[in-house]
């Protein structure tokens, strides 16, 4: 293998946390997102409302 | 941006199904890819010897009856582990074992340098009643072992896979295999130099079981734990040259 | 189960099991003496015995009415009664195993019966026997509703279901005739992890394609947590399990990872098997009938979101924290330790967020041992997430490590947390299940959960008193700077406290053993013709009492 411990070690820990700020920051955005608020509301109130029959 | 992104991905739970994926594997990719290249930086051993058929037998007499289960083969670089057990283990130690017993639970002590602590006979009375050696003990009792004839015609496969794998067995080794397994269990048969050429003069030649006439199960197993430690000598080397290194916490 | 098959249906689960006949045959012709001819065997049985079945109905009458306008529930019931039947198993496997570290004489001096032999039947047993096959139950409930659509296949249910149930088997009986891996959690050999790899993407292909025809527009927490279950759980199979077999007829594989390499691999999958399949799977459940039975919607449902995602992400890094002060090198055993304290922030959001959605409910908590398991269930996940992180911490863990706390924690986890959610879920799914109004015995479920709850705290207790007991014995020192106690001393200082667990766990067993009895009698209380999909609404899925 040409790579060396060294360069993998240094580039494992460097990118594994630039990839988890970005992806941490995605999740915010689209959790808190205002467009997302009803949906989210319909959701968790939808499962409450056993009618147990397959909508059609 | 995100949010559409998230959208289209929900839509299609393909998209959600990547979207997990790419989560859940950064952290694996990061933690073992390196460990791929740790060749570079680990100990050398190069007087590091290849377990005997017999002892190959052993090992997996001792996977199968689930000993990993109670007893740890690492020794960790702390004070009263390495009080207790000897120096510490190091990656090289293993870099043959498929699979690693390291063990996550001491029910029982450690054993990843309990070759020639005791005795093949103590082992044996050990491994027969354990109480009858250590009254206090809580381990199972295997007197079947010695009841049990040890498969060996198999052995040379055994060999070939692992040499697949990348442990270094040679043509003779494989083609050997089940005489040699023979042999090292039976210090006066024809068979007995063979182990010794091809393994080392280092090689633990013996009745295991006192029973010179046949191999049993109990043989297999006492051999392996009889070199277990034993495989090269590399920790004692490094670590007599250095101080131990031993973590803050010993006691 | 067959009825609502139709012939053609009935063709392809024939050819299906005969195919599997074949592949029995072909294992005991190649193994012979081998163990692998010993499950050869037990393959063609199994499949045996499910073609029979089919063939016995195979020219019944055929389903009339639209199926496509009712939940496919058969599966479910099965997988229950299945869970059911191997929590008693696995837990049985529990006390016996328990019961032969105090008195080790009750290994009969048989081969099949010692110590190493067992534990893994009972491992095996409760995490996949129950916890899979209630997993698989309820993930087929919850995908169902939350989508408003029918599971997307006849046939593959049952191939899931029974497919998984044949792995579990093949795994439990190896270990008591010499097969296994020795990989903790993943002792099962090459040819059964293949096979469970077909039963995963036949499954994985179910849930999408159910999703895939949901009515609503969202895809319903619950279902990441499952989805994530099934993705993740199958890479983690794969890669651990890679490995070579000594030839074609030995049942026995060398796996192809090594040394340091094989035991990150290995404590990788083993640390994400609690996460992905005993946490992630059953925050699935808590997700759906912890609101459902509470009668409320979820506190946050954004907070499930971001905690879905912590968790997803923070988990797969944590597995290397199984070995602090190895030969592992140091900055993966500080990644892991890290990534294991982090994730105690998405793990108390999930607890949390379940705890608050039954702020104001707190009379039907009371009342209601139903969700009273959820209740402390949610309580366990937090507990046993907390200490999992503490004990991740390398100075603590040079401490606890190898001892009895590690079993201790597991079993906060696995008694307190994954089997009291299941118990709840189950309560609340058989009802609505088998179309009754409530269970058979709500004095049985109380029961049950006073065993359950009394048998998890002297457990836990005991395994917390010899864990830390013991690790702090094996570091005492004289004054003279030598090690004070052998090791068989700090041995001898165990037998009470495994006397006490092995009672701790007898109590759980016996509240297993109520609750097969209460789910048995509701099953057969219910109406003789019960055409599905003709209940009334599944309100009582919501609890009566004291309303």
């Amino acid at each position: 293998m040409d790579v060396s411990h060294d360069t993998l070690v240094a580039l494992a820990k460097s990118w594994g946390l630039f990839y988890l700020i970005a992806f941490a920051v995605a999740v915010v955005i689209y959790a808190y997102r205002p467009a997302n608020r009803a949906r989210f509301n319909a959701a968790k109130k939808d499962i409450l409302e056993q009618d147990d029959r397959p909508w059609r | 941006m995100p949010e559409l992104f998230h959208r289209k991905l929900e839509r299609t739970a393909i998209g959600f199904v990547l979207a997990i994926i790419a989560a859940a594997s950064v952290g694996g990719i990061v933690e073992i890819a390196p460990l791929f290249t740790i060749h570079q930086t680990v100990e050398d051993a190069p007087d590091m010897r290849v377990y005997t058929p017999l002892e190959l037998a052993g090992r997996n007499i001792y996977e199968r009856e689930g000993c990993y289960a109670c007893h740890s083969q690492m020794i960790r670089t702390l004070r009263d582990d390495v009080e207790r057990y000897g120096p510490y283990s190091l990656a090289v130690e293993s870099k043959y074992d498929h699979p690693m017993l390291w063990g996550s639970k001491r029910t029982g002590p450690d054993l990843a340098r309990v070759g020639g602590k005791y005795s093949d006979l103590w082992q044996v009375a050990h491994l027969t009643n354990p109480r009858s050696v250590v009254p206090e003990s809580n381990m199972p009792a295997y007197a079947f072992l010695e009841r049990t004839p040890l498969e060996m015609d198999d052995l040379g496969q055994h060999l070939a896979v692992l040499r697949e794998l990348g442990v270094p067995y040679t043509d003779d080794m494989i083609a050997n295999a089940a005489r040699d397994a023979y042999g090292q269990a039976t210090p006066d048969s024809d068979f007995a130099t063979g182990v010794v050429k091809r393994y080392g003069e280092a090689t633990d030649v013996s009745a295991f079981d006192g029973v010179t006439t046949d191999v049993s199960e109990m043989d297999a197993l006492v051999a392996y734990l009889q070199v277990l430690g034993r495989l090269t000598d590399a920790a004692s080397r490094e670590q007599a040259a250095v101080a131990p290194h031993v973590g803050g916490n010993g006691g | 189960m067959v009825a609502q098959l139709t012939s053609s249906e009935r063709q392809y689960c024939a050819i299906t099991l005969i195919l599997m006949v074949i592949v029995g045959v072909a294992m005991a012709a190649l193994g012979k003496s081998d163990p692998l001819g010993v499950h050869g065997v037990i393959v063609i049985v199994y499949s045996g015995v499910l073609l029979y079945l089919v063939l016995s109905a195979f020219y019944g009458p055929e389903p009339q009415e639209d199926r496509q306008a009712s939940y496919y529930d058969d599966p479910i019931k099965v997988g229950i009664a299945l869970s059911m039947v191997w929590a008693v198993f696995g837990m049985f496997m529990g006390v016996w195993v328990a019961s032969q570290l105090a008195w080790p004489n009750l290994a009969f001096d048989a081969a099949w019966s010692t110590f190493g032999r067992l534990r893994p039947t009972h491992t095996t047993g409760v995490i996949f026997g129950f916890g899979g096959n209630a997993l698989i139950a309820t993930s087929f409930h919850v995908v169902q509703r939350t989508s408003r659509a029918r599971l997307a296949g006849q046939i593959s249910p049952w191939f899931v279901l029974f497919g998984f149930n044949l792995f579990c088997l093949l795994a439990v009986s190896g270990y008591l005739i010499g097969v296994t891996q020795s990989k903790e959690y993943a002792e099962a050999e090459w040819y059964a992890d293949l096979w469970l790899v077909i039963v995963w993407v036949a499954y994985f292909i179910l849930y999408i394609r159910t999703l895939a025809r949901r009515k609503e527009p969202h895809i319903y927490v619950a279902n990441w947590y499952y989805l994530a279950f099934i993705l993740v759980v199958a890479v983690l199979h794969i890669v651990n399990n890679l490995a070579i077999p000594v030839s074609w007829g030995h049942a026995k594989s060398y796996t192809i990872w090594a040394g340091v390499q094989d035991a990150m691999v290995q404590w990788w999958y083993g640390h994400n098997a609690v996460a992905f399949f005993l946490t992630s799977g059953f925050l699935g459940m808590l997700y759906y009938y912890l609101p459902v039975r509470a009668g409320r919607p979820i506190f946050s449902y954004r907070l499930s979101i971001l905690s879905f995602w912590g968790i997803t992400f923070f988990y797969i890094w944590v597995g290397s924290h199984h070995l602090h002060y190895t030969a592992l090198p140091h900055w993966v055993q500080n990644l892991g330790m890290t990534f294991s304290v982090m994730l105690l922030v998405p793990s108390w959001a999930s607890a949390g967020n379940a705890l608050l959605t039954l702020n104001g409910a707190w009379h039907k908590v009371r009342d209601d041992a139903t969700l009273r398991f959820m209740f402390v269930a949610a309580v366990f996940y937090g507990l046993a997430t907390f200490e999992g992180s503490f004990l991740a911490i390398r100075p603590v863990n040079s401490l606890s490590h190898y001892t009895d706390w590690t079993i201790g924690h597991v079993h906060a986890g696995a008694l307190g947390w994954v089997a009291l959610i299941t118990f709840g879920s189950i309560y609340t799914l058989v009802p609505a299940l088998w179309k009754r109004p409530a269970m058979y015995s709500a004095t049985l479920v109380e029961v049950h959960f006073w065993l359950a709850l009394a048998g998890t705290l002297i457990y836990v207790f005991a395994m917390w008193n010899s864990g830390i007991i013991q690790g702090l014995m094996w570091r005492t020192y004289t004054e003279d700077g030598t090690l004070t106690y052998s090791f068989v001393d700090t041995l001898v200082a165990m037998y009470p406290y495994y006397i006490a667990r092995a009672f701790g766990g007898l109590l759980f067993l016996l509240g297993a053993i109520v609750a097969c009895y209460n789910i048995w009698m509701t099953a057969r209380g219910a109406p003789a013709v019960a055409v599905v999909g003709d209940g009334p609404a599944q309100s009582d899925a919501a609890p009566a009492p004291a309303e």
